[in-house]
């Protein structure tokens, strides 16, 4: 059963086609690889998904919703998170009130003007177990811009794992990353399957193939080939179109 | 918690002592003075809460403030004399007109932000210009309304505004530090993450803009009562300057920079005025020094974090 469906997702900025009649479909419970050369849309495809991006045509269904139109706020409502590619956090916040904002958003209305909101302390608490989960409880009181990449990767993971998800659309957590971060994200991603959706856009190859059960292919905007790790690995449309070109050989 | 407890009782019974003493001792200019203030500061923090705390840099706040003295006028003349009328007649209306204005401007981001929301005071400005039965350029004189519990004396109005001053203070601190303000301001630090993890940013920013806009209304008819004269000065875009520059002056997001911005301002062209006409570069070269060397306004300099 699938819990994310794409059909015919298009986008145009003016006469670019970021993505051109895409089709996808993410079970439940899968981690669910998308991989593309530099450019291919896939950036655009999780903006248009979380609905920060209006798609041009063509349709999204979330959990048997059509959310094409749903505003980007109830989509987070439904169970949809999303992670940025270039780290997107409150800078000048602590790693708690990071993870508290993201708390407060899914627990009941923000429409309250009296009461302070530190005399909640189910925020905060529910904030803990995030970081305990994430191994950074001993960062919970530093400011995000003082913590190191890898930390500041790992809070982006967090956050919207703080708005309890059904789905995750991961948007390369790994950037920037060294090899022993990248484990231990991999790690992390792979502990989160266990009771989550997985949407993955990622360039480490390593990291791809040994998280996903199901690999996608984004070239142009388009899907060229969805199947298991084994059946792109040996797609030959796959390699002309990316894998080739990853290793820096050109196959002639 | 005893100490700044006192940090706060101390001024407040300064300036509830102060108009029988400065009556005693022949200085009752200076309750007119304080009044003057005690408004502006009002209006100015009202700014602080859309621009310092919301991130909304709105250059057309004056429209909120003229309105609200327009109101007094414009009802007085037609033959509203009750208080109880007049002042929610404003307060409806300014809710209305920044509901509107917000609704459209907050659409926009940035330098676009900027200039529609001077657009609008400016449209709103022309148009009461235009209207000659209510005094066009000239302005119009605006009676004080029956409270019908008490007269409205200069020192009657220098303690309804000192009241209304309190409590409209006292509202805002309750607000940043709610669950609303943390994701007013979480906005201003970072939208599309705001967005993200979920909050509906265009209702927070439009609800924010609305209470601003409402809160400057009620300090413009406390200036109509205070000049007993609406003036389409306090409409024009200078006036959205002079705010936004007791804000910048005072602490752009520090919770006293409204206050504490409006009183300096005041006070420093209080001074020059005595001194020389070119009083304004005075201003000016004071903002400028600010600026470059206490980023945080006055209320930065005394070390203490806004929210």
């Amino acid at each position: 059963m699938s819990l994310l469906t794409l059909e015919h997702l298009t986008k145009q900025f003016g006469g670019l086609t970021a993505v051109n009649d895409c089709n996808l479909a993410v079970d439940a419970g899968e981690i669910h690889a998308l991989i593309g050369p530099n450019g291919a849309g896939k950036t655009t495809l999780i903006n248009q998904i979380c609905g920060a991006l209006q798609p041009t045509r063509g349709q999204i269904r979330f959990d048997g919703h059509d959310i094409t139109h749903t505003p980007q706020h109830q989509r987070v409502r439904l169970g949809l998170a999303r992670t940025f590619q270039i780290t997107n956090l409150f800078k000048n916040y602590t790693v708690l009130e990071n993870l508290e904002l993201a708390v407060q958003a899914r627990s009941g209305s923000s429409f309250h003007f009296w009461n302070p909101v530190q005399r909640e302390m189910h925020l905060r608490e529910e904030a803990e177990q995030i970081t305990e989960l994430l191994g950074l409880t001993f960062r919970n009181h530093t400011m995000v811009a003082q913590l190191s990449h890898g930390e500041q990767r790992q809070l982006e993971v967090g956050l919207a794992l703080a708005c309890k998800p059904k789905m995750l659309l991961l948007d390369e957590p790994m950037a920037g990353m060294g090899s022993e971060e990248s484990g231990r994200m991999v790690e992390l991603i792979a502990r989160l399957s266990q009771n989550l959706t997985i949407l993955l856009v990622e360039h480490d190859m390593d990291a791809v193939f040994r998280l996903a059960q199901r690999i996608s292919v984004l070239v142009y905007g388009q899907v060229i080939a969805s199947g298991h790790p084994e059946e792109i690995r040996a797609n030959p449309d796959v390699h002309r179109a990316y894998l080739g070109d990853d290793h820096g050989g050109r196959h002639p | 918690m005893t100490r700044s407890l006192w940090r706060y009782l101390v001024p407040l019974g300064l300036l509830l002592v102060f108009p029988p003493i400065a009556y005693a001792t022949g200085l009752e200019f200076y309750t007119g003075l304080i009044t003057k203030i005690m408004i502006f500061a009002l209006a100015a923090s009202s700014l602080n809460l859309i621009l310092g705390y919301g991130g909304m840099v709105s250059f057309g706040h004056a429209a909120y403030f003229g309105v609200g003295a327009y109101t007094v006028a414009i009802l007085t003349r037609e033959g509203v004399t009750s208080a109880w009328v007049i002042w929610p007649a404003a307060l409806v209306l300014c809710a209305l007109l920044a509901f509107l204005i917000g609704s459209i401007c907050l659409r926009t981001r940035g330098v676009y932000f900027i200039m529609i929301t001077l657009a609008f005071a400016q449209m709103i400005y022309f148009v009461v210009i235009s209207f000659r039965q209510y005094g066009g350029e000239d302005g119009l004189r605006a009676r004080r309304p029956d409270f019908g519990l008490f007269e409205l004396s200069d020192t009657a109005l220098y303690y309804l505004t000192l009241a209304v001053l309190v409590a409209a203070l006292y509202a805002v601190a309750r607000l940043v530090n709610s669950r609303f303000g943390r994701v007013l301001q979480a906005i201003r630090e970072n939208e599309s993450r705001a967005a993200a993890i979920g909050y509906p940013v265009y209702r927070f920013q439009l609800v924010a803009f609305v209470i601003a806009g409402t809160l400057a209304g009620l300090a413009g008819l406390l200036m109509a009562h205070y000049t007993q004269y609406a003036s389409p000065n306090l409409l024009a875009w200078q006036q959205s300057g002079h705010l936004m520059m007791m804000v910048i002056l005072g602490g752009v997001g520090q919770f006293w920079g409204g206050v504490l911005g409006a009183a300096a301002l005041l006070v420093v062209e209080e001074i020059l005025q005595g001194f020389t006409i070119y009083w304004q570069l005075g201003v000016g070269l004071i903002l400028l020094l600010i600026v470059l060397f206490a980023p945080r306004g006055i209320a930065g300099l005394f070390g203490r974090r806004g929210s």
